[in-house]
């Protein structure tokens, strides 16, 4: 689990032709490269990089004590004020409560306790979910300017947004540390920082959408611009034939059904890009025409075999 | 699934970024999938019953998307045909004997038999290339090239068009063009039309090369009529002149009152026709023109695809082609999909069962069954799906019989009830295979 | 025609007619195969593209 400590190592490489930043954080291996000879500016892109993560993931971390995030979910009821950063992303998740008809709901981390998608039969009772679902829904928090106050038992958790906002970031640092073009990549979402001169465009490739053992990557070349990717076919639960995704709707307590095992989307930001992805994800079966309709870029990654 | 007009979140979640990120400018996304060579594979088998024809053959289509809508195809087709077809000679109560059109050697039909010609049999080789690619932002271009080879036809072929689109890409309208000069190389040189078959080794009644030009212009509309329907129509002419004729078809030369093909003496030791037949006729020119329209539609999973075509042409054949299919998923990977088709045409004005012996020629004639009165059918099964890499797979059987018809007023004497239009029945199945590497 | 240019639908209604299966030639090879087989056994050629041929046949 993150924290301080020995996992907090930078390590800086030359591969290809780019400086090549590599270190852990949010839970995912995260890259800087820079397309540039130059490996002062690159250090210190990477540093600044590095340290602009492990700021957002010390802050927003639900595992963490003592941080913003903890303070509110331990609350007990009574109103925490917020910084102004907090705030903006709970505006932002607000926003996106209202676009998704209520799909997108940081409050919903709590029925993690009773859905755990280990690919057992595991599927909780309906009773179980009821019972957590008291403890779910945005409209029950009280958010005003910047004082939050969420009733006790209930808990926010920023993961959805926190990485692509991260990436963001990264990127914004990166572009004012260095000329060059910088692709930051945590974990599969990626965003470059500006365009390319060296070189025509960041290869990236997008794991085998085909889903099967001999199906080629799919290459995307990304010259401005972020991709993110939702899903993930690992973590599910199968249970008398019914597969059950881990991608939860929680006006209802229960897995959205019929949605692409994965999706990517190109966009401006990485939080554009991971937004759409996981709003056309919560449409299920739906998903598909809500990226026709916004007129995006998307790729789609169909089950893999159970 | 209440919705909010889809449009509006994109450019709201905008507005919300810009507000989280705090306006940091960032650039337009660029991101462009690697493109990727796409194969289309193909293996047919085409047979027909009765000894007649039959064909295997093997296709390719790679077809390589460019960054900004530019596309190349390059396809590549070998067919080998054995078995015979008719060649347009009656059925006699005698043997028949036929010299081979290259003037070496004969062939003989046993009495009662539908006399059919296997000259054909033959490999043959063809390419294709097209490029397509845009014009400013409304219009896509594409040029492209044909040739195929046998050992005894050449086609060499240009084509190029152009497609506008109109109304948010809802309308779409579209014009081509395609010019090709095919040549017959018939092994000791194409008959004089309507010439008598003669022994073997007189090669007294034989032209030289002889060559084909075609014209074909189509002029298309597609319309998005809903979300689940779009629409097509198209009008097409075409212009052929030159060579029209099948040099290996005859007709045979028939008595006024029985009907029976008329005798004919050979030369004295040399093999050769103990009947009279001649070898067909055709103008030398020829414009169709053709009403085509389809339409798509989907519902709730399945597409149901319906096609009609009407022809007409200056030979006064008419026909009419209806073609439907409905394609059904099974599934999650899977589709089956039946189809149907019927066609059914009007004789060529000089289609004829036997030139009447003793009277003046006529200018043209062919017993070509394929320019005679018949319906025919096609119905088919297809099984496709896509397996876990990512391909497409397909099967389809189908059944094609054609099924003609002479008219009783048309026939002589002992052809009542013995001369018939040599209706056909064909099996043909094909696999396809699609794959991107 | 005056009527056909309000018919049809939004951009973001495009889903449908995104769809391989919903494509006016699905598969082109299978096309030109028919084409080729019906041209060759039969008086009439083409109407959706161009008019086949290119062979002895017909």
């Amino acid at each position: 689990m993150p924290g301080a400590g020995p996992q907090r190592k930078l390590e800086i490489s030359r591969e290809e032709g780019c400086w090549k930043a590599q270190f852990l954080a949010m839970g995912s291996p995260c890259e800087l490269l820079c397309d540039d000879d130059d490996e002062v500016a690159a250090r210190a892109a990477a540093q600044a990089v590095a340290t602009e993560s492990w700021r957002i993931e010390d802050k927003f971390s639900r595992y963490l004590r003592g941080n913003i995030i903890d303070r509110i979910n331990r609350a007990g009821g009574a109103r925490i004020d917020v910084d102004e950063e907090t705030a903006r992303l709970i505006d932002f998740a607000v926003t996106l409560y209202e676009l998704s008809d209520r799909r997108f709901d940081i409050t919903s981390g709590s029925l993690r306790r009773v859905w755990t998608f280990d690919g057992s039969a595991n599927v909780p009772k309906k009773a179980d979910v009821d019972a957590v679902l008291e403890r779910v829904g945005w409209h029950k928090v009280e958010w005003h300017g910047s004082a939050l106050r969420i009733p006790p038992g209930m808990e926010i958790d920023l993961g959805g947004i926190g990485k692509e906002y991260a990436v963001d970031r990264a990127a914004a640092m990166a572009r004012d540390q260095t000329t060059a073009s910088c692709l930051v990549n945590f974990g599969g979402d990626l965003a470059v920082s500006r365009e390319p001169s060296t070189r025509d465009a960041w290869s990236v490739g997008i794991e085998a959408l085909g889903g099967g053992a001999y199906a080629p990557d799919t290459i995307i070349r990304l010259s401005a611009g972020a991709l993110a990717t939702s899903g993930d076919a690992q973590r599910f639960l199968l249970k008398d034939g019914v597969r059950y995704s881990h991608i939860l709707d929680p006006r209802t307590g229960w897995p959205v059904q019929g949605a692409p095992a994965s999706i990517t989307v190109a966009a401006d930001t990485c939080v554009q890009a991971g937004m759409l992805s996981t709003l056309a994800m919560l449409q299920g079966e739906g998903a598909e025409a809500f990226l026709e309709a916004q007129g995006c870029q998307y790729w789609l990654g169909q089950a893999r075999c159970a | 699934m209440a919705q909010r007009d889809d449009k509006s979140v994109s450019a709201t979640l905008a507005a919300a970024t810009c507000a989280l990120l705090g306006g940091t400018a960032s650039a337009p996304v660029k991101a462009q999938e690697e493109p990727k060579w796409e194969f289309n594979t193909a293996l047919l088998y085409y047979g027909e019953d009765d000894d007649r024809v039959q064909d295997a053959s093997l296709s390719i289509l790679a077809i390589r998307d460019f960054l900004d809508e530019q596309s190349l195809a390059l396809g590549l087709s070998v067919d080998t045909l054995t078995g015979a077809t008719p060649s347009g000679a009656n059925r006699s109560n005698g043997a028949q004997t036929f010299t081979r059109p290259s003037g070496r050697g004969a062939y003989t039909t046993a009495a009662g038999d539908l006399p059919l010609d296997d000259t054909f049999r033959d490999t043959r080789v063809s390419l294709s290339a097209n490029w397509q690619q845009p014009l400013g932002r409304m219009n896509l271009v594409n040029v492209g090239a044909t040739a195929s080879r046998e050992y005894d036809y050449t086609h060499l072929g240009v084509n190029g068009g152009i497609a506008r689109d109109f109304n948010q890409r809802n309308t779409s309208v579209s014009a081509g063009i395609a010019i090709s000069r095919d040549t017959w190389d018939v092994v000791g040189g194409s008959p004089e039309p309507l010439s008598l078959m003669s022994d073997v080794g007189d090669l007294g009644n034989r032209t030289g090369e002889d060559s084909k030009d075609v014209i074909d212009v189509v002029l298309g509309v597609t319309q998005v009529i809903s979300r689940d329907l779009i629409t097509q129509f198209n009008y097409s002419y075409s212009d052929s002149s030159g060579y029209l004729n099948d040099p290996y078809k005859i007709v045979s030369v028939v008595d006024a009152t029985s009907g029976d093909t008329v005798p004919r003496q050979r030369g004295p030791g040399v093999e050769g026709p103990d009947y009279q037949y001649r070898f067909e006729s055709r103008p030398d020119n020829r414009a169709k023109h053709s009403l085509y329209g389809q339409a798509k539609y989907y519902m709730d999973g399945k597409v149901l695809d319906a096609s009609y075509r009407y022809m007409t042409d200056d030979w006064e054949i008419d026909s009419h082609t209806i073609d439907l299919r409905y394609r059904w998923p099974m599934g999650e990977n899977g589709y089956l999909e039946p189809h149907f088709r019927f066609y059914t045409q009007t004789e060529a004005e000089f289609y004829t069962i036997g030139i009447v012996d003793g009277e003046p020629l006529p200018s043209y004639a062919s017993a070509d069954y394929r320019l005679g009165d018949f319906d025919a059918t096609t119905i088919g099964l297809k099984y496709g799906w896509t397996t876990a890499g990512g391909s497409d797979l397909s099967v389809r059987v189908e059944l094609y019989s054609q099924d003609g018809d002479i008219p009783s007023d048309r026939l002589r004497g002992n052809q009542i009830g013995y001369v018939e239009y040599p209706d056909l029945d064909a099996l043909i199945v094909q696999f396809s295979y699609r794959f991107s590497r | 025609m005056a009527g056909c240019s309000n018919m049809g639908v939004e951009s973001w209604d495009r889903d449908v007619l995104a769809k391989d299966e919903m494509q006016l030639i699905v598969d082109p090879l299978e096309a030109a195969t028919d084409d080729h087989i019906y041209f060759s056994k039969e008086a009439s050629s083409g109407g959706r593209s161009f008019g086949g041929g290119g062979c002895g046949c017909n």
